[in-house]
């Protein structure tokens, strides 16, 4: 079990990290952006389970084919304090995930 | 003999970055921690110019009403521009590392203040020195008049102490008279003699025209006895306050869920008995009432926090929360006899009596109306009644009219449909020792004045 003092030290670590890498212009501002709403979601027990998921699948196979990086526009474009845009974009990337399988 | 300040006062002894920094770290981690260190510093207590910058972030964050957590201070830092080099971020990192226990916070606050007030003593000392040494003023008289100002700044408890000077008083007091001369002319030619109020409306015409209505500082006390209505008061009030008059209103609950509390404004909105609204046993067009008395709710000012364990401190901190993000004017605390005990060892009426005396506090801090709901004995006392009466601006107790008074007594019968009365126990600023008649319909949860015979 984690303690509450280790969740605080992963969670301040991630995001400090994540922006490091923002700084040091190795992620862009809007994956940036996604990271840290991500985050926030996670540790704000706010989980979302079926897009953690979707997100893992992803990574999993991820060869940076086109649909790949449509998959990615797809998350990015995820707006986190909007329900139906985390809806929709969800089952965008479901739908570009089934056909990434079908290939 | 060496006069040289610098020589005299180690640099490090003027600062303390790791309470800076804990204190920082304990705003980024827990929301009471912030609250608290946004109430009682300024940018300006800290040494660090990177730290007040961190400070000033969250605090605009938390103004905002968003949570200044890691996360939310580096998208504003970005937003400004503040973080642009991974070294911003290290200083960042090295902050959050200095966690500390929500309840410490207030220790590691202090000593940040401390640490100011020492800077400011140093600037003064150094200010003065050179006043006596390089300017060599003459006027000793002056000089003095000059340091004594500036040390009772630093001496003074609080940042909002003062004291008034027979000019303040005089003017304050003139700019009250001219304010109720103004006003007395607009009743005469304005209101054709209707008496406008200078606070918050009570929601009972009566109360109003005794009372003026409840004042920002003032302390009002609500008693009653199990089940003779405090939460209908509370809630009569809250609906005068920010349903009718559109005021951000804070009401603290110890003992309903929010279910009961949304039901109970579904009655007392549509008027529509309150065992038929929690049982559904209405109708549509019933319903269709319902829904416009709750769109009435929607657009009001009234903020609920159901809080079973509900401590003073606990309520100070909420408050202060709420003045700052929804500029509250007033806040109802139903009802102070079940707020947990800090100290088990203390007796109910010194418990009572604590309570009280913070919630008048802060009232006149927040300048704000804080009414506090309690329970009166069976036979109509209150325990701890003179101390709390001694603390509060109004004491006002609510209690059914007995039958055969109700029966017996001839001014009563000059209304249509009494059947509680408002006894004004204590009253600061007007009468007290009233006893105003209302009506109380318990199923519909309404409250109202009792109506005069028309005759």
């Amino acid at each position: 079990m984690v303690s509450r003092e280790q969740l605080k030290k992963i969670y301040d670590e991630t995001a400090l990290l994540t922006d490091v890498l923002f700084l040091k212009e190795k992620i862009s501002l809007e994956e940036r952006d996604f990271l840290l709403s991500l985050l926030e979601m996670v540790i704000k027990e706010k989980n979302n389970d079926e897009l953690l998921e979707l997100l893992y699948k992803w990574m999993k196979e991820n060869n940076k084919s086109e649909l790949d990086e449509i998959i990615k526009a797809t998350a990015l474009a995820i707006d986190f304090e909007d329900e139906k845009s985390l809806k929709d974009n969800m089952q965008i990337i479901r739908e570009l995930l089934a056909s990434r399988e079908a290939d | 003999m060496n006069l040289s300040l610098e020589k005299k006062i180690p640099e490090d002894y003027l600062f303390d970055l790791e309470s800076e920094r804990r204190v920082l770290s304990a705003i980024l981690h827990s929301e009471d921690a912030c609250i608290e260190a946004y109430n009682l510093l300024l940018a300006s207590d800290f040494y660090s110019p990177r730290h007040a910058t961190v400070f000033e972030l969250a605090c605009s964050l938390f103004e905002r009403e968003t949570n200044p957590t890691v996360v939310e201070l580096l998208k504003e830092g970005h937003s400004l521009g503040v973080f642009t080099n991974p070294r911003d971020i290290e200083e960042l990192k090295y902050i959050v590392e200095h966690y500390i226990e929500d309840e410490n916070v207030g220790y590691w606050i202090q000593r940040v203040k401390q640490k100011s007030k020492l800077r400011y003593f140093e600037a003064f000392l150094r200010k003065t020195h050179q006043l006596i040494t390089e300017e060599q003023n003459d006027d000793v008289e002056e000089i003095l008049m000059t340091a004594e100002e500036e040390l009772s700044k630093l001496t003074a408890l609080e940042i909002d102490d003062r004291i008034d000077t027979p000019a303040d008083i005089a003017n304050l007091g003139y700019d009250e008279v001219e304010r109720r001369f103004l006003r007395y002319k607009e009743i005469k030619e304005l209101h054709k003699g209707v008496i406008p109020l200078d606070g918050l409306p009570t929601g009972f015409d009566n109360l109003n025209h005794i009372t003026l209505g409840y004042k920002a500082g003032d302390l009002i006390i609500l008693g009653a006895q199990t089940g003779h209505g405090k939460t209908s008061f509370a809630l009569h009030t809250a609906r005068a306050v920010a349903v009718d008059n559109k005021k951000n209103i804070l009401y603290l609950n110890t003992e309903m869920s929010r279910e009961q509390i949304a039901l109970r404004w579904g009655s007392i909105l549509s008027g529509i008995e309150h065992d038929r609204v929690r049982s559904g046993d209405i109708n549509e067009t019933e319903l269709s009432v319902i829904l416009n008395g709750y769109s009435q709710l929607r657009e009001s000012g009234f903020y609920s926090y159901p809080c079973p364990n509900l401590t003073p401190e606990k309520t100070i901190s909420i408050a202060r929360k709420f003045k700052v993000q929804k500029n509250i004017d007033m806040m109802i605390v139903d009802y102070i006899g079940r707020m947990d005990k800090v100290d088990p060892k203390l007796q109910e009426w010194q418990i009572l009596e604590q309570i009280v005396k913070t919630q008048k506090m802060l009232a006149q801090n927040l300048k704000i109306v804080v009414m506090c709901l309690v329970q009166l004995n069976p036979d109509g006392s209150l325990q701890g009644a003179k101390r709390m009466k001694n603390e509060c601006d109004l004491m006002l107790k609510l209690s059914p009219i007995p039958k055969e008074e109700l029966e017996e007594n001839e001014e009563l019968r000059k209304y249509l449909d009494p059947n509680y009365y408002i006894y004004i126990d204590k009253n600061r600023d007007g009468r007290s020792g009233v006893r105003i008649p209302i009506n109380f319909d318990l199923q519909k949860q309404i409250m109202k004045d009792a109506e005069r015979h028309s005759s």
